[in-house]
């Protein structure tokens, strides 16, 4: 894969953590297992037999990988991984991107409520 | 309690909110301090009816929420009237999103209960943010906010979501039953690939 050449550096850290290369999959642990087979369930799938499918643990790795090396190399923000980079790139999946921008919405709602609650407070 | 969070049908205090949404959807609270309490499901039609002008609703606004009964007199009217118009549009919003929560209290009271396990499951399950955090900074090489920590949990649940549910479609399509087998996986894998739902190589700079 070339384009996994790119950061010789990262690529170790990524095998310890199990991120990053195709290649070493039978070496890696399993970082998320228990929530993968709650998020499983909940999405439609029977109770048990997630030890067989444990190719979507991979999946969201490479995910999140992806993600964020093409969040670092869009120009305008120096390497940085930056949110707007992250919105940017799932401008085109609208499952994606409502659900990111729902999130951060509720955040930040939540952070301003907290942040009135605490005036309140030293107000009185 | 279900007021508070009129998006969130209420289902008792495990639906472990705290992971799955970040928090209550709130308007512009900073804009009136006095207010500790999210505003009731009767104030927010309120405050959408003030953008149509109905500024005197404001004034009157009769039921104490718990604990704040002092701020009805003491409101400044001349500062509240100027804010109408930014807090209109979100009280649009919130009046939408108040249909929506009506729509999914109805719907959730009409589930088995088999369906409110696994919709309480599906609520609640998340991606654990320390992992996540750790996963990013050792990709990116630097320290990375807690804004992308929540993009990208929140992006890989609805990933997993799209891939169980075309493995789902898979399975039903082969005639086989729920358990999924590596080969709904697969196949659904690559039907997304096709679509272009996958995360693909990132683009080289070929210059």
């Amino acid at each position: 894969m070339a384009d996994e050449e790119e950061n010789p550096t990262f690529e170790e850290e990524n095998e310890e953590i199990g991120g990053g290369a195709e290649g070493g999959q039978s070496k890696r642990k399993r970082v998320f297992s228990k929530e993968l087979r709650c998020m499983m369930y909940g999405f439609g799938d029977d109770q048990n037999l997630y030890t067989e499918s444990v190719d979507i643990e991979d999946l969201v790795i490479e995910l999140i990988t992806k993600m964020t090396r093409k969040a670092k190399s869009i120009g305008g923000s120096h390497g940085r991984v930056q949110v707007k980079d992250i919105i940017f790139l799932i401008r085109k999946e609208p499952r994606k991107f409502a659900r990111v921008k729902d999130l951060l919405t509720m955040n930040d709602d939540l952070k301003h409520a907290r942040k009135a609650f605490d005036e309140a407070n030293y107000g009185s | 309690m279900d007021k508070a969070r009129p998006w969130l049908p209420d289902l008792g205090p495990d639906l472990g909110v705290s992971r799955e949404a970040p928090g209550m959807s709130l308007g512009p609270e900073s804009s009136d301090p006095g207010r500790i309490l999210p505003r009731d499901t009767a104030q927010e039609a309120r405050e959408a009816s003030d953008e149509e002008g109905g500024e005197s609703a404001r004034q009157d606004c009769p039921q104490p929420r718990a604990g704040e009964e002092t701020d009805s007199s003491s409101r400044p009217p001349v500062a509240k009237r100027r804010k109408v118009d930014t807090e209109g549009k979100r009280g649009r919003q919130r009046e939408v999103n108040e249909e929506e929560a009506q729509e999914m209290r109805t719907l959730v009271a009409a589930m088995s209960q088999e369906q409110l396990n696994r919709y309480q499951v599906f609520r609640s399950s998340a991606f654990p943010k320390a992992t996540i955090k750790r996963l990013i900074q050792a990709v990116a090489g630097t320290p990375v906010s807690q804004n992308v920590v929540i993009a990208m949990s929140g992006m890989a649940k609805v990933f997993v979501g799209e891939v169980v549910e075309e493995a789902l479609d898979m399975c039903e399509k082969w005639g086989e039953k729920p358990p999924l087998q590596p080969k709904h996986l697969r196949e659904a894998v690559r039907r997304l690939r096709k679509k272009g739902q996958m995360p693909s190589s990132k683009h080289k700079i070929l210059f």
